[in-house]
């Protein structure tokens, strides 16, 4: 049964970055590739992103943001999806992120850290990397 | 050995397209024949003559070079204000101003939504105080500013603080001098702005640019906004017909409350310069041209002045990749060679490392610096409108002149631009054909390169890489933290007596339907913060006060809408 099931995805956008472009390519992406993607749209809260993803029961978060805060958004996410003991579900990320900030969200457990124009082929396989590595 | 023999391969880097950016389908020249309905006395006119498509003025850049300009928004007032002044001396001459992302959405950085943006892309601009210290050491009077924010309570707002400024200083108030973008249209279809819902959107607005052209009249309070569709996904045609048909809209609401057009003079409209070389420059031309014909033909123009259209740019963002951003250079370069082709007013070219974060300074001095070489050493400036009379451009203009025609139809067919903008309509154009372009990239029928077409090999380079490390990065969570500190500090120590006072009188303007642009202005001056400018009026609309419905209104504000009811 589990291996008909379509991998989910929840696009995410916290705070007030208003840059939408990069979430909603993604967002078509994944579904050109046959997953099931949802976007939150703009203007979110940690809380109810980690919320979301339990209700939707997403295997990923990828999280969007063009203002250089992703360390301070993604750490948010992780402790929300904490409380909500769910943190078997895979925090990914993209947009304007420094290599400096990129190793920080690495430790941190958030994976992919893309930028702006990564061949979308690429970040469909880290999805499904991912999951396929938890599900193995 | 086994030395291989390296392939040549004609073919390679070879076109993939026949068809503008905007899908307009091209053949391989164009004649006379393609232009034979083109009259010179009627479609084109000399520069400074009606249509105005070959410019606005007969000397054209020998009398007047573009405006150069920048948003200049970084995390601190001192930061930002710093850089104002650098650029300054290095030729600029239109001051762009913008606040960070909270701030831009209607709240003050004390509310729990801020945090995760603070700072970001910009000042938090709270009150009156932080653009005193912003705009420290910066003339006031005749001076171009230009407010470049998204949501509508932002313009009004910084307006009131920019003629708060003049007032505190003794200046004159009509010698204020720029332009608000103030489109409604922009602020919900591409940024979804919380701030206020249409309705009051469309009132605020109106009500800043009655006021403004009453008190300001060198200020310009409403620049319709194609830039951000652009970068949203909407196509040349759409851009361009989406301005015209909010400036329409809006003149005539202007018209009923009795400001005609030859009342309130040029129009202003924000473009983008996009990648396609010739279709940006004929976007332009058609621009000028469309609107002189709608403001003398639907509007009832009498006065040359308000049948001309002034074009600021901003350059595309969404153009400049991550990848090897050296390449960067070539495409602000050809952008604002476009610019000055397509006889622009104003000019704030996108920066070689914005994909990697806010401008650098070096950047910012290359851009400058372009704009420099063109003049003087490329010589372009010299003669106005120098491809005019070229078939293929003459044939495109016309042809999106017709094509912005058809849409202006369809959006009139359906209830115009307002209801296609709450219909979803807009939204779901705009979507479809940012989806058409991501789809037509990802099947290698749009070549960008470094990102899906000439890679390169190996390792990014030192060049490349410095252009990387140099970009500007985020304030830290120690900054953001001492801001909620100093914000929450600052509405303690108020005159609160004087701010009620103030403020009741905000919402009862806008209650009882009068303009609310002084009361604003005496509200600034007492501390009155945007989120609570934007939070009473509202609570005067009977919706909550905070956009977000996070925080309660606070007490003094309870109070002052009981005084009030």
């Amino acid at each position: 049964m589990h291996e008909s099931r379509k991998i989910r995805v929840l696009v995410a956008k916290i705070g007030c970055d208003i840059h939408e472009r990069g979430a909603l390519t993604l967002l078509y992406t994944f579904r050109d590739a046959g997953m099931e993607a949802i976007y939150t749209g703009r203007y979110q809260t940690p809380e109810a992103v980690a919320n979301a993803a339990v209700d939707e029961d997403v295997d990923v978060i990828a999280l969007s943001d063009h203002t250089g805060s992703m360390p301070i958004i993604a750490s948010a996410v992780l402790e929300a999806l904490r409380n909500r003991n769910a943190t078997d579900i895979h925090v990914m990320a993209g947009g304007l992120i420094s290599p400096e900030d990129a190793k920080v969200l690495n430790e941190m457990g958030v994976s992919g850290n893309y930028g702006p124009g990564t061949p979308p082929d690429l970040i469909v396989e880290h999805v499904k990397r991912l999951v396929k590595k938890a599900t193995a | 050995m086994g030395e291989k023999t390296v392939l040549l391969d004609r073919k390679f880097g070879h076109m993939v397209r026949t068809a503008t950016q905007s899908h307009i389908e091209l053949k391989s020249y164009y004649t006379p024949e393609d232009c034979k309905e083109i009259s010179y006395e009627t479609d084109l006119g000399d520069p400074g003559e009606y249509p105005f498509t070959r410019g606005l003025y007969p000397e054209m850049y020998r009398d007047r070079l573009w405006l150069k300009s920048f948003i200049v928004s970084y995390s601190t007032p001192e930061d930002t204000n710093a850089a104002f002044k650098q650029y300054i001396a290095h030729g600029m001459t239109d001051l762009r101003l913008l606040a960070d992302l909270p701030t831009q959405s209607g709240i003050d950085p004390d509310h729990p939504f801020a945090w995760n943006s603070m700072m970001c892309g910009g000042v938090a601009t709270y009150a009156l105080h932080v653009y005193e210290k912003m705009l420290e050491g910066l003339p006031l009077e005749n001076v171009v500013y230009e407010l470049a924010h998204s949501g509508i309570s932002n313009f009004i707002y910084f307006y009131s603080l920019l003629v708060a400024l003049m007032e505190n200083r003794g200046l004159d108030i009509a010698q204020l001098r720029g332009n608000s973008i103030n489109d409604p249209v922009r602020a919900k279809l591409v940024y979804g702005s919380p701030d206020f819902p249409t309705h009051i959107d469309r009132r605020i607005c109106l009500d800043h640019i009655e006021y403004s052209v009453r008190n300001t009249p060198k200020w310009r309070p409403f620049a319709p906004n194609g830039v951000d569709p652009c970068q949203g996904g909407m196509d040349a045609v759409r851009e361009l017909g989406g301005c015209l048909a909010v400036a329409t809209t809006i003149c005539l609401d202007l018209i009923e409350r009795g400001i005609s057009i030859d009342d309130y003079g040029a129009m202003v409209f924000s473009l983008d310069a996009e990648s396609d070389f010739f279709e940006t420059i004929a976007k332009f031309r058609a621009a000028r041209r469309m609107w002189a014909r709608i403001a003398r033909e639907k509007l009832g123009a009498r006065t040359r002045n308000a049948m001309q259209l002034k074009i600021g740019i901003r350059t595309s963002g969404l153009s400049l990749q991550n990848q090897k951003p050296l390449n960067n250079t070539a495409r602000v370069t050809l952008q604002i060679l476009s610019c000055i082709l397509g006889g622009v007013n104003s000019l704030d070219a996108s920066s070689i490392d914005e994909a990697i974060g806010l401008p650098s300074y070096e950047a910012r001095v290359f851009n400058l610096d372009t704009q420099h070489i063109i003049t003087h050493e490329a010589n372009v400036p010299l003669v106005a409108d120098p491809l005019g009379g070229s078939y293929y451009l003459e044939w495109l203009t016309s042809r999106l002149e017709n094509e912005v025609n058809r849409y202006l139809d369809e959006v009139e067919a359906r209830g115009g631009i307002f209801e296609c903008l709450e219909s979803g309509w807009l939204k779901d154009l705009m979507e479809a054909n940012r989806l058409r372009v991501q789809r037509e990239r990802a099947k290698g029928k749009r070549l960008i390169v470094g990102v899906n077409a000439f890679q390169g090999e190996g390792e990014e380079g030192r060049i490349n890489q410095a252009i990387r490390d140099v970009a500007y990065k985020a304030p830290s969570v120690v900054l953001r933290e001492q801001k909620v500190r100093e914000v929450k500090e600052f509405k303690q120590n108020r005159n609160q007596e004087a701010l009620k006072r103030s403020l009741k009188e905000i919402y009862r303007a806008t209650k009882e339907g009068r303009n609310v642009t002084r009361p604003i202005i005496e509200a600034v001056k007492t501390g009155a913060t945007l989120g609570e400018v934007t939070g009473v009026i509202r609570l005067s609309y009977g919706i909550p006060y905070d956009p977000f419905e996070q925080i309660d209104m606070p007490p003094f504000v309870r109070q002052l809408v009981r005084e009030c009811d």
